[in-house]
């Protein structure tokens, strides 16, 4: 057999030079490609999913999820049914979607009965001072207070009427009406879920693809191919084309996450809790881009310092320890110390936006974390591509951080 | 054609690398050979770029190298590297586009060399899954996936049968072809067999360089001869005058000549004895290596 030895396909130097320049690309490509056919990203990235999904589902379920209540009425009672009716905005206060609705059978007993089988959650029944609401084994203490409060309010406008007393005047100064001075914190409880779940996922897609970032690395120096692409490419363009790569898988999960978590609210209903929690998850996002690729160089660096996979565990230990930190940070520490940490670049990646979701940031504070992020990201990847060039080709053994900054160019 | 220019490299204030100077002429094929640890790696290395050089320089076409030119050069490092985990055709394919190749061209040349080493039916197998033989074979796939202007190959026949060895020599003539190209070997038989030029290294400092045939020139002409007397000891041999005798052994001689011309000599044997055999001795190269590096 032979070896074509046509020129054609052969790039001219100005074409290969114009190349070497979009090797970056070509390396990310190859980050990418073998990233996503390995069966353990996949599952992985699977698992983030279900658990962004049940985390939704759970929430809902927990929480106040809208309940309609059926409540059975006496067909004879014509001002039972419009009790209900009245009860039914009463319940819907905090406009979850909650309501009541009448359904009419023939007795009163027939009513009971069908609170018995299960076929409405409470019986409302005229007794001889009023009404009474049946239940099972008991009734929904929403329920059971709403049609209370308009029974009662239904039979004293009738009272007043039948007595010709200014039902107004009876009210004056009776009127209690609410006001929150916190609305947000209304549903409190799941928000600081979800913003807690958040960091969790954000710190654990930070790992996994960073690690991955230092994998790749070492794995080129173990094999020692790291010496011919270093014969083909600038140092530099490997170091972005990991960056870039494992970026933008990094970025792909996250989003999928986002978007998975925003459609599962959606369709849960919980339309109260998407619109409160919503553009946090877009500040989420822009957030990780930025802390992710200011970690990124670090891992690259931890990777070069590393000259066998075994070595990882230790020199990726700075950069673990920047993300396990506002992780810890996010769950354990005061607001003051949130609030200063929130702004420092990296650990800001995810404090900020998890701050953000819990509400009441103000601009200012988010404007600082952004700019203090894109400027902490461009020093600390520049301070990381020197200390790869440096490390990257000497594959003899492990190489430490305060040796590796000690070395020459 | 690629000089190297006084190229010299020092770790921790030794100098492993010391002034080396040589040139890789094109169309010829440049055999770098030397003892272990007598820098012939490094000096590969800095040629290469991947590793600096302490003084020195590595010119090409008489002007010092730039990156965009040493981007062109087919290397085969000592410690093999690809990546263990992924297809061949990928890896070559990846690679040759590193270097500016395009996808389609990249594809096609890289089919085209594993159906030269007989792995086409392998190309979608990973790496590891091939023999250390085969392994070789791609790694030199590897270095002249982008057809490059120049070839700095370090030990590329280490780990080889001779037959794998024969083709992968004809490969490397067929295409370095009026190119440079450089390999580095401890086989000094099959350097002797391929090499055209040769570039002897010891202790970091180049102690030979130059044409096969004109370092073989370089000795003494050295004969062998075989009595056909009745004594059958050649020993009085060493009574002549303007020659040195190397090596007697009952009545056979081998004879440096050292002023007296070989008809001379002959006169001077068949004067005194009936002479069998009188032939010219090539120095093997290994003798020479041995001498040079002494």
């Amino acid at each position: 057999m032979s070896i074509t030895t046509s020129d054609q396909g052969r790039p001219d130097a100005g074409a290969k030079q114009s190349g070497v320049r979009g090797a970056w690309w070509i390396v990310a490509e190859r980050e990418i490609t073998t990233r996503v056919h390995e069966k353990s990203y996949v599952y992985s990235a699977l698992f983030m999913l279900v658990a962004v999904v049940a985390t939704v589902v759970l929430t809902s379920v927990l929480g106040g999820r809208p309940t309609d209540h059926t409540v059975a009425v006496a067909v004879t009672d014509a001002d039972a049914a419009a009790v209900v009716a009245s009860a039914s905005r009463v319940v819907d206060r905090t406009d979850d979607g909650s309501s009541a609705t009448a359904k009419e059978f023939a007795s009163p007993k027939e009513a009971e009965q069908a609170v018995e089988d299960g076929d409405a959650d409470a019986a409302l029944i005229a007794s001889h001072d009023g009404y009474e609401v049946v239940g099972d084994s008991e009734v929904d203490g929403t329920l059971s207070s709403a049609l209370a409060t308009v029974a009662s309010a239904a039979a004293l406008e009738g009272n007043a009427r039948a007595q010709d007393v200014d039902l107004e005047q009876l009210q004056r100064g009776a009127a209690v009406t609410e006001r929150l001075l916190d609305p947000e914190s209304e549903d409190a409880g799941a928000r600081s879920l979800v913003a807690t779940v958040f960091v969790i996922l954000f710190y654990l897609t930070a790992v996994t693809f960073g690690m991955s970032i230092a994998q790749s690395v070492v794995q080129e120096k173990e094999s020692r191919i790291v010496e011919i692409l270093a014969a083909a490419v600038p140092i530099r363009a490997m170091l972005w084309g990991k960056i870039a790569g494992n970026t933008v898988l990094a970025l792909g999960q996250i989003l999928v996450l986002a978007v998975a978590g925003i459609a599962s609210m959606a369709a849960v209903g919980e339309t109260g809790l998407l619109s409160a929690i919503g553009p946090a998850v877009a500040w989420y996002v822009l957030f990780f881009v930025l802390g992710f690729v200011a970690l990124a160089g670090l891992w690259a660096v931890a990777g070069s310092l590393a000259s066998r996979t075994q070595d990882l565990g230790s020199t990726t230990m700075p950069g673990q320890v920047l993300l396990f930190a506002p992780y810890l940070i996010a769950i354990v520490a005061g607001e003051g110390i949130k609030t200063v940490v929130s702004m420092l670049p990296i650990v800001s990646a995810m404090l900020m936006p998890s701050r953000m979701a819990e509400g009441g940031v103000p601009a200012w504070q988010v404007g600082t974390a952004l700019v203090v992020n894109v400027i902490g990201a461009v020093l600390i990847v520049r301070f990381a591509a020197r200390l790869y060039e440096r490390t990257l080709m000497r594959t003899e053994r492990r190489i430490g951080f305060g040796e590796a900054l000690r070395l020459s160019d | 054609m690629l000089d190297i220019s006084a190229l010299s490299r020092a770790y921790d204030g030794t100098l492993v690398v010391d002034g080396v100077t040589f040139r890789v002429e094109p169309g010829r094929m440049t055999g770098f050979v030397g003892a272990n640890g007598a820098g012939k790696t490094t000096t590969m290395r800095m040629i290469l770029g991947v590793l600096a050089p302490t003084s020195g320089e590595v010119l090409w076409d008489g002007e010092p190298i730039t990156t965009a030119q040493r981007r062109h050069i087919g290397y085969m490092p000592e410690e093999r590297g690809l990546y263990p985990r992924m297809k061949i055709l990928d890896q070559l394919v990846f690679l040759a586009r590193l270097h500016g190749v395009d996808r389609a061209a990249a594809a096609r040349r890289a089919t085209d060399l594993l159906e030269h080493f007989d792995l086409a039916d392998r190309a979608g197998d990973v790496l590891d899954t091939l023999s250390l033989g085969n392994q070789q074979r791609v790694q030199i796939a590897a270095a002249l996936i982008h057809r490059p202007d120049a070839l700095v190959l370090d030990e590329p026949f280490s780990g080889l049968d001779p037959l794998a060895v024969d083709a992968m020599a004809g490969l490397l003539a067929k295409e370095a072809g009026d190119k440079p190209l450089l390999f580095s070997s401890h086989q000094l038989d099959l350097v002797e067999r391929l090499c055209d030029d040769l570039v002897i290294l010891s202790h970091g400092k180049v102690v030979a360089a130059g044409a096969v045939d004109e370092l073989r020139g370089r000795g003494p002409e050295r004969y062998r001869v075989v009595l056909d007397g009745d004594g059958d000891d050649a020993a009085w041999i060493r009574g002549i005058g303007g020659v040195e005798v190397r090596d007697v052994d009952g009545p056979t001689a081998v004879v440096d000549l050292a002023g007296l011309s070989a008809s001379a000599l002959l006169s001077a044997l068949v004067a005194t004895s009936p002479v069998r055999e009188f032939s010219a001795v090539r120095q093997p190269l290994s003798d020479i290596f041995r001498e040079v590096i002494r």
